[in-house]
């Protein structure tokens, strides 16, 4: 293979994984502070109602 | 404890002042050398130096070479060039006549100023700027209309269009979305895409981005103001599934805006699809309360209703604002 097209391939895998592990984590972060308290009853209520919708 | 805090904080200030300062180089990709370049009369460029150049190097003409931004193969001919007596401005005359809508492109090659090389410059010109970014503004929002005139965005505008509030609410939200995401893709197309020659990976980058402010908005506007939240309900999900916000970063793309064109062009295509969901949602309330025959009840109806907004658009079509 073309080493020029292997270089592109390999650099595109490593800047795009970076880009991505960034806003991975920037939202991880932001999803940690930003958290809001949920009732955990809630989900286990609606878990256990009948509902299609 | 504290100084933690105040460390993460001052991080969080130099990304963001990092952020604002590329922007603002962004901008302004001029050569130092040069102050200014503007078109002067219907076949004249005129460049104005920082400081006076040397006459025999300004009037030779080879060695400037102007081109319109999206043919770089076709080199407009120059017809004279004078420099004016304190050899601070150089006028370019073409034979002729330019198309001032088009950005064009300016190479100057090995400027002299008092027997010293100040190197080689390219510049764009382009018409008066504020009024180039209304048009833009105004272009994306009604002339263009991304609803009306590219029929793009259809499935949220008949979704969302039944109810004025949920119509206006809609609005902002995607409004917000749009130059939040549109902004971040003309960021990581010019500084990350392009030097790394990934620019074939467009689309996938912006659809990333556009999911990704989606969920940041909606992460922030849960905690920040439940409210709003509340509201917004399920449209700022549904804002994912939109195709103008797609549409705009590949436009950008394309015509290789600047980041304020940028701002103007997503800023313009959120308030048209707000100007859009409004009209429609006005007409939509009434209707309900109109005879329908069944058969054109609900869908139907509203469809015939866009075709006829489309229709009144097309008045706008080929207007130029300046």
């Amino acid at each position: 293979m073309d080493p020029v097209l292997l270089k592109l391939a390999v650099g595109g895998l490593a800047v795009l994984g970076c880009i991505g592990l960034f806003f991975g984590v920037g939202l991880a972060l932001a999803a940690h502070k930003f958290a809001v308290k949920s009732n955990p009853m809630v989900e286990e209520v609606l878990e256990v109602l009948a509902g299609a919708q | 404890m504290l100084t933690v805090a105040t460390a993460r904080r001052n991080a969080l200030y130099c990304v963001a002042a990092f952020f604002m300062l590329s922007l603002v180089l962004g901008c302004g990709k001029e050569y130092r050398f040069i102050k200014a370049a503007s078109f002067k009369g219907p076949r004249g460029i005129s460049i104005t130096f920082a400081g006076p150049v040397d006459e025999k190097w300004a009037k030779d003409q080879a060695n400037y070479s102007i081109n319109e931004k999206t043919d770089p193969d076709i080199y407009l001919r120059i017809a004279a060039i004078s420099l004016r007596p304190d050899r601070l401005s150089v006028t370019i005359t073409l034979e002729e006549d330019i198309n001032q809508k088009a950005t064009h492109t300016l190479a100057i090659k090995g400027i002299v100023s008092e027997g010293r090389n100040m190197g080689s410059a390219i510049v764009d010109v382009k018409k008066f700027y504020l009024g180039y970014l209304l048009s833009i503004l105004m272009g994306a929002m009604i002339i263009n209309n991304f609803v009306f005139t590219k029929y793009l965005g259809l499935c949220v505008f008949f979704g969302t269009s039944q109810k004025k509030s949920t119509a206006i609410g809609m609005g902002i939200t995607f409004t917000i979305v749009m130059v939040a995401s549109a902004m971040m893709s003309w960021f990581l197309y010019q500084f990350v895409l392009k030097p790394f020659r990934l620019d074939f990976l467009q689309i996938v980058v912006f659809i990333g981005l556009v999911s990704l402010s989606v969920q940041a908005v909606d992460t922030i506007l849960r905690k920040v103001n439940p409210v709003l939240f509340k509201a917004f309900g399920v449209y700022l999900v549904l804002v994912i599934a939109n195709c103008i916000i797609i549409a705009v970063p590949l436009i950008l793309a394309d015509n290789e805006y600047n980041a304020i064109e940028s701002l103007m062009l997503a800023l313009g295509a959120g308030l048209g699809f707000l100007i859009a969901l409004f009209l429609m949602s006005s007409v939509r309330e009434r209707i309900e309360l109109a005879d329908v025959p069944p058969t054109f009840k609900g869908l139907p109806i509203a469809f015939i209703l866009g075709g006829l907004f489309a229709l009144s658009f097309m008045g706008f079509s080929g207007m130029s604002l300046f």
